[in-house]
């Protein structure tokens, strides 16, 4: 340890070398930022992570079923494990995407979950990501320097090996292709995660594009090149929202996005990693449901706890979340991002009120979660001194041919002593985290 | 991977030019200096004309200052480096995070220059790493097409400042005859003519600087 202690300037100074950096918009002006790296890592035995990992995949799996039959049969709701009004009013439920069946009928490729371990070293799911989740790049590469720069810290410890991560995203590729190139489909260099768009496609092979030499002719896709040339595109990660997707179904003023590849994706002509329409499963209003959803359509009971969540939808709840609101976190349902998130006990009198007011005039709208204690990572501080840090850990889990989780993850700390609030966007950090073999 | 298309090819093709002409500037701007100690300290005046930019400088010591550092100055050297860097973030996938790196530290060295300015020499520092870059594109990218889009608009380039700086005739035939090389590996589309033309003009010097500069600004068709 005390080898990546030594070190940790050497790997910070190689991530801004090789460009390891996310956008941020101030005051609308777009910089660069670096993404503070902490060279202590996040240890996970390896018989905690095969816990988490049988829950995660139990987790995927069963919103993979979920998505499958939302945008199906709709047993889910006929049979009134969740109430029809949280599907349909939810913002990321897609109508275009209904009866659409993707290719092998799987519509969450990538998935990020968050987590945390409280004090009492229990686990917590704290969202499901099943959008364009990032953040996967970023323990690759420092990974790769941190061994280069501290190879002794990694001979007798028994760290399995991260940097297969490309390699379990081109096999997903590969397994859902239609027949065609990869390509991975990114809003451009000023996108917050462009890093991450352009590393993956070095990584896997598939072509980076913005789209623009991407046309779509009789229901197919395909990618032209200098000489006009037309390549057939069979699979398209993409790092873009729903909404901007398409605009011939979608938001018609998108200029970020592929004309008619809806209509190509809804033929089985190309597979679309992830899916359109994934936002109903991860709304913060179904991320209740989701131990149901385990129950309903695997037999199972999760193995991964929710934290306490209330909706204030449900009358029992709301008086809960009224009777206790200054020891709850309520959140947004359709924010991210750190964003859309009050804790009860830092409201003013005149703000709880407000608060309130709204909670009780849109209640689908907010959740409401118990205050998880968080169990604290370390951290080197500015003057080199280890100092305790709310940290989460986001898990990806790929689904292809079968459903893997990737031995390792994106740990994010908060820098701010006081705060719970861990995203880069709001000026966290990150770990490695490292998954032990024995 | 590799599927060169009209945007990709433009990238490259600008990625070259602007690192050659942080690179050839900033040896120039080594001369200039040089020159500025004690034979002519007015110089600044003829570097900005010769390269066709702006001057904007009231004294020597202003343009030592500012010229290599001023980000809001599109002329600058390092607003040039910039604009390199923006066309290599784009190309990660075809040139490699390796190679992409050289130009982060060609950055970082301008500016670690301009922080601790006690002396114009660390500038030294950017032109190895854009050698190092060079060196990167030859030894890392397979694709052979790539590598000599970037070289195509690396050439292109230093004959156009070549060109402007009246370097001897037999520097910029040299340079021509790198190009053309280039061009041919490139598979970019080009007009025929200008190579004609511009052949007949080189086995007959001197050269017309000016007129060889304004024909070869119409080779690349797109």
């Amino acid at each position: 340890m005390n080898e990546l202690i030594k070190n940790a300037e050497t790997i910070n100074r190689l991530l801004a070398r090789y460009g390891v950096k996310f956008g941020i918009y101030k005051n609308g002006e777009f910089k660069e930022q670096l993404f503070p790296f902490d060279p202590i890592p996040r240890i996970i035995k390896n018989g905690e992570y095969k816990f988490l990992e049988k829950g995660l995949k139990q987790r995927v799996n069963a919103l993979n079923c979920f998505l499958s039959d939302i945008y199906g049969e709709k047993r889910l709701v006929r049979d009134g494990v969740i109430p029809e009004e949280f599907i349909y009013s939810a913002k990321g439920f897609l109508p275009p995407c209904d009866g659409v069946t993707p290719p092998k009928n799987i519509y969450s490729h990538i998935s990020g979950i968050d987590l945390v371990q409280s004090k009492d070293n229990n686990w917590y799911i704290l969202e499901d990501n099943l959008r364009v989740p990032s953040g996967a790049s970023y323990p690759m590469i420092a990974r790769e320097l941190q061994r280069r720069s501290a190879p002794d810290a990694f001979s007798e410890t028994g760290v399995v090996d991260n940097r297969n991560y490309a390699d379990m995203l081109k096999e997903v590729m590969d397994y859902v292709n239609t027949g065609g190139i990869n390509v991975i489909l990114s809003p451009g260099r000023y996108n917050a995660a462009f890093f991450e768009h352009s590393y993956l496609a070095e990584k896997t092979g598939a072509v980076l594009t913005t789209g623009k030499e991407i046309v779509c002719e009789n229901d197919n896709l395909y990618y032209i090149d200098y000489n006009e040339k037309k390549q057939r595109v069979g699979a398209v990660y993409r790092r873009i929202s729903d909404e901007y997707l398409d605009p011939m179904t979608f938001y018609e003023e998108s200029v970020i996005g592929i004309p008619h590849i809806f209509e190509a994706y809804k033929k089985g002509n190309v597979a679309l990693l992830n899916a359109p329409g994934n936002g109903v499963a991860d709304d913060k209003g179904i991320y209740y449901f989701v131990p149901k959803m385990i129950k309903y359509y695997l037999g199972e009971e999760a193995v991964l706890m929710n934290a306490p969540t209330y909706l204030p939808y449900y009358d029992n709840d709301m008086r809960y979340v009224l009777d206790n609101f200054d020891s709850l976190v309520i959140k947004d349902v359709a924010e991210a991002g750190g964003y859309g998130v009050v804790f009860g006990n830092s409201l003013t009198k005149e703000k709880k009120a407000e608060f309130i007011s709204l909670l009780k005039s849109e209640p689908r709208r907010f959740i409401a979660q118990e205050v998880i204690d968080f169990y604290d990572l370390d951290i080197l501080d500015t003057d080199g001194k280890r100092v305790p840090r709310k940290a989460d850990l986001r898990a990806f889990v790929l689904s292809g041919s079968e459903t893997k989780v990737w031995a390792s993850g994106l740990t994010r700390f908060s820098r701010n002593p006081d705060s719970f609030i861990v995203n880069s966007s709001q000026g966290g950090g990150f770990k490695d985290t490292w998954v032990l073999s024995r | 991977m590799g599927i060169i298309t009209v945007d990709k090819t433009d990238h490259l093709f600008w990625l070259g030019r602007y690192t050659e002409r942080v690179y050839t500037t900033l040896r120039y701007f080594f001369q200039s200096a040089d020159q500025m100690i004690d034979s002519n300290p007015g110089h600044y005046d003829e570097f900005c004309r010769k390269i066709g930019i702006e001057n904007v400088y009231e004294t020597k010591e202003s343009f030592l200052l500012q010229y290599p550092f001023d980000e809001n100055n599109s002329d600058s050297i390092i607003s040039n480096l910039n604009r390199a860097y923006d066309n290599a973030i784009v190309m990660r996938d075809y040139i490699g995070t390796e190679t992409m790196a050289y130009i982060q530290l060609a950055i970082d060295d301008i500016h670690n220059a301009n922080r601790n300015i006690t002396t114009i020499a660390d500038l030294v520092l950017a032109i190895d790493h854009i050698l190092a870059f060079w060196g990167c594109v030859n030894d890392m990218i397979d694709n052979e097409q790539i590598r000599n889009i970037i070289k195509l608009g690396k050439g292109l380039e230093r004959l156009d400042l070549y060109l402007s700086l009246d370097l001897p005739d037999s520097d910029i035939i040299r340079e021509y005859r790198r190009m053309k090389q280039f061009l041919a590996k490139s598979k970019l589309r080009y007009d025929e003519g200008v190579i004609n033309t511009a052949d007949s003009m080189t086995v007959e010097p001197p050269l017309n600087h000016k007129n060889l500069k304004n024909l070869l600004r119409n080779l690349i068709t797109e």
